[in-house]
């Protein structure tokens, strides 16, 4: 499989209060071309910072610290930012958490439609007239709909819309920041079946960004688990909700309910997040880390290969199976 | 034993606004938010109220706190009428029913430090001032905030999600009450928070034997904290039975879809087609029959005409659909 997307250590800083803040530090990434992955990470972890980098639409008082972006082998950060920015849709687009950030509630769905396929893609207005009808119905809109407002639809109606227009011009990559987080349950599940469809019918790239790991296992055959502004582990998503190999992924999933499981006490994971102006020293998650050495204070941990395709940025990874085994029962028993 | 909430029939409805020609009809559209609903809760219980957006499911909540007036029907708690308590009786009833917020950011005042906001409801029902001290640490304590001091000057802003929920619980929980409402107590709170707030919940019911009534979208937060579930839909309870039962078992077209659009944290999943179509609609217009008829892939002539009513399906386990008795 071709490699659409590779990011290599990538840093992003924000400057507040006079004080840099690595947002994104040291990130690799890679994305084969017709493959979803997903990016999940709790609030604070960088993974919208990440997400924002990567579409070269970053606010006014971040700026890219170091590493590059590739883009089907196109460096993106040697683009000046006009160009990268009249290629945004076509190269990457975006699904934004609210539909209303993304649809103008004043023009009708037609009319948004067809500004992007004719003013961006260049098409004659009766091939994007055509063209909008048959993205509504890859997204399960009814095409008539294409004559109403923003208003008239439902949430879930608007999160398809904005699909629909973020497909328009068959963009090579598609990142969605949290698609499905403000929709109730049911229509949650009929946009990730549309996207699914999507990525099984159209062979759609595209990176997912979210904070619940059961949406990535419901809908991403590779995950990213970012934590304090680094990937920590990475890897198919089979291999790593069933075997994870980083503390703070057995974590996640200790912490996340299963219906499909007997009640079981969950597992929180104590402390919190570092104060990313100040990070610590050594491994990021060694403050709230069971299993944490007095090594794991020096140096930050390299992504070791823990499986095909499987990395974790972990000192311990190796002994992985028996701190997963540790990591599932209650605090008061013994770290190994 | 008297329940300690019981309701018949219980409403509430909200005025729309009105457009010219309804005015000049002289109509007053009004949408249906809670329509009709019977509930029993023991003492000691924990219920939940499952539901989508739109279902109705907060108003619930706030009607049995008496937060809004009932539209109609009955409530009732300790076999009082709530809609008939008088001021002295409702500063009583004020101690024993508390509500845990939302989101926790929103439901403390940024300004006041910990120590003020956990003393709010002491000093709203008059509690002397000497006994302050200790009861906000011990509430602070009992929520699994094990160093109080370190927190009582702290300003809202100064800890985690996590934390601030703690002291939100602790709020509600330092007047002693004997039931508690909790509505989506951590859905604003990431998964590995989330996760030490459910445990606290289901220690502290059993520890202080409160009787608790937990709303939220989400039914694997009930699962956690609720014995039995409701569920809700466009005003009617649609489902209810214990919540076990009601996951693994679901009788209702709807709950079955609900159970069924919750993703796993794991790859092999249940990925078929939900069995219910579209989205919610609007209370102000419900559909005649039963209500989810245009959503449901079963509805047959008799959906149209009549409104299910619940039926037993199992012991304890009641369902609303033609389904049952066809």
């Amino acid at each position: 499989m071709s490699t659409l997307l590779a990011v290599d250590n990538l840093s992003v800083a924000y400057r507040r209060d006079g004080r840099a803040i690595r947002a994104v530090d040291g990130v690799d990434l890679t994305l084969p071309a017709g493959v979803m992955l997903g990016l999940v990470g709790e609030s604070g972890c960088g993974k919208s910072t990440l997400a924002r980098a990567l579409m070269g639409v970053l606010p006014g008082n971040a700026r890219i610290a170091g590493g590059s972006i590739r883009l089907a082998g196109e460096d993106l950060l040697a683009m000046a930012p006009a160009a990268r920015r009249a290629r945004l849709w076509r190269d990457i687009s975006f699904v934004p958490q609210t539909a209303m950030n993304a649809l103008d509630p004043v023009y009708r769905l037609r009319d948004q439609m067809r500004e992007v396929l004719t003013e961006r893609g260049g098409l004659p207005r009766a091939a994007a007239d055509r063209r909008a009808e048959e993205l509504f119905g890859a997204v399960g809109l009814d095409p008539r709909r294409l004559e109403d407002f923003p208003h008239q639809f439902s949430g879930g109606m608007r999160q398809r819309a904005t699909i629909a227009m973020a497909l328009a011009l068959s963009p090579k990559l598609i990142i969605a920041d949290e698609p499905v987080t403000a929709l109730d349950v049911i229509v949650q599940r009929q946009v990730l079946d549309t996207l699914r469809a999507l990525g099984r019918d159209l062979g759609l790239s595209a990176i997912i960004v979210t904070h619940d790991i059961s949406v990535v296992a419901y809908l991403c055959s590779l995950t990213a688990v970012m934590y304090a502004g680094r990937i920590v582990e990475y890897g198919p998503t089979a291999a790593l909700t069933r075997a994870p190999a980083h503390p703070y992924t057995m974590g996640l999933m200790n912490a996340s309910p299963d219906l499909d499981r007997a009640v079981e006490t969950l597992v929180a994971i104590d402390g919190a997040p570092p104060d990313l102006s100040r990070p610590p020293r050594g491994c990021r998650f060694a403050p709230r880390c069971r299993f944490a050495l007095p090594a794991c204070r020096e140096s930050e941990p390299a992504a070791v290969a823990v499986g095909d395709q499987h990395r974790s940025a972990c000192l311990r990874a190796g002994e992985a199976p028996a701190l997963r085994a540790a990591a599932g029962r209650a605090r008061t028993e013994a770290a190994p | 034993m008297t329940p300690l909430i019981q309701s018949f029939g219980l409403r509430k409805s909200f005025p729309l606004s009105r457009s010219l020609p309804q005015m000049l009809r002289g109509e007053r559209p009004t949408l249906m938010a809670v329509d009709g609903i019977d509930l029993t809760i023991q003492r000691g219980d924990s219920v939940g109220l499952v539901g989508e957006s739109g279902s109705g499911k907060t108003t619930v909540g706030r009607l049995l706190l008496r937060l809004t007036p009932l539209s109609g029907g009955q409530l009732t708690y300790a076999g009082e009428h709530i809609d008939r308590m008088g001021p002295a009786r409702l500063r009583g009833f004020r101690r024993q029913a508390q509500l845990v917020f939302q989101n926790p950011f929103d439901a403390v005042n940024p300004r006041f430090t910990i120590r003020r906001i956990v003393a709010e409801p002491l000093i709203n029902l008059g509690v002397p001032r000497r006994e302050h001290g200790e009861r906000v640490a011990e509430s602070l304590r009992l929520v699994g905030l094990a160093e109080p001091q370190r927190y009582l000057d702290s300003l809202p802003h100064q800890l985690s999600g996590g934390e601030l929920q703690r002291v939100v619980l602790a709020r509600a929980l330092v007047i002693g009450p004997e039931f508690l409402v909790a509505d989506e107590p951590v859905s604003m709170l990431d998964v590995s928070v989330r996760a030490g707030i459910l445990n606290l919940m289901r220690e502290l019911k059993q520890r202080l034997a409160l009787t608790s009534f937990t709303i939220s979208h989400d039914l694997t937060l009930v699962r956690y904290v609720c014995g039995r579930t409701l569920v809700m839909y466009l005003g009617r309870i649609v489902e209810e039975g214990p919540t076990e039962e009601l996951i693994l078992r679901p009788a209702h077209p709807y709950t079955r879809a609900l159970v069924a659009a919750v993703p796993r944290p794991h790859v092999e999943q249940p990925r078929e087609r939900l069995p219910i179509s579209g989205a919610i609609g609007s209370g102000s217009d419900p559909p005649s029959g039963c209500r989810l008829r245009a959503r449901c892939p079963y509805a047959f002539a008799r959906c149209a005409q009549e409104e299910p009513r619940l039926v037993p399906v199992a012991p304890g386990h009641l369902s609303a659909c033609h389904l049952h008795s066809a």
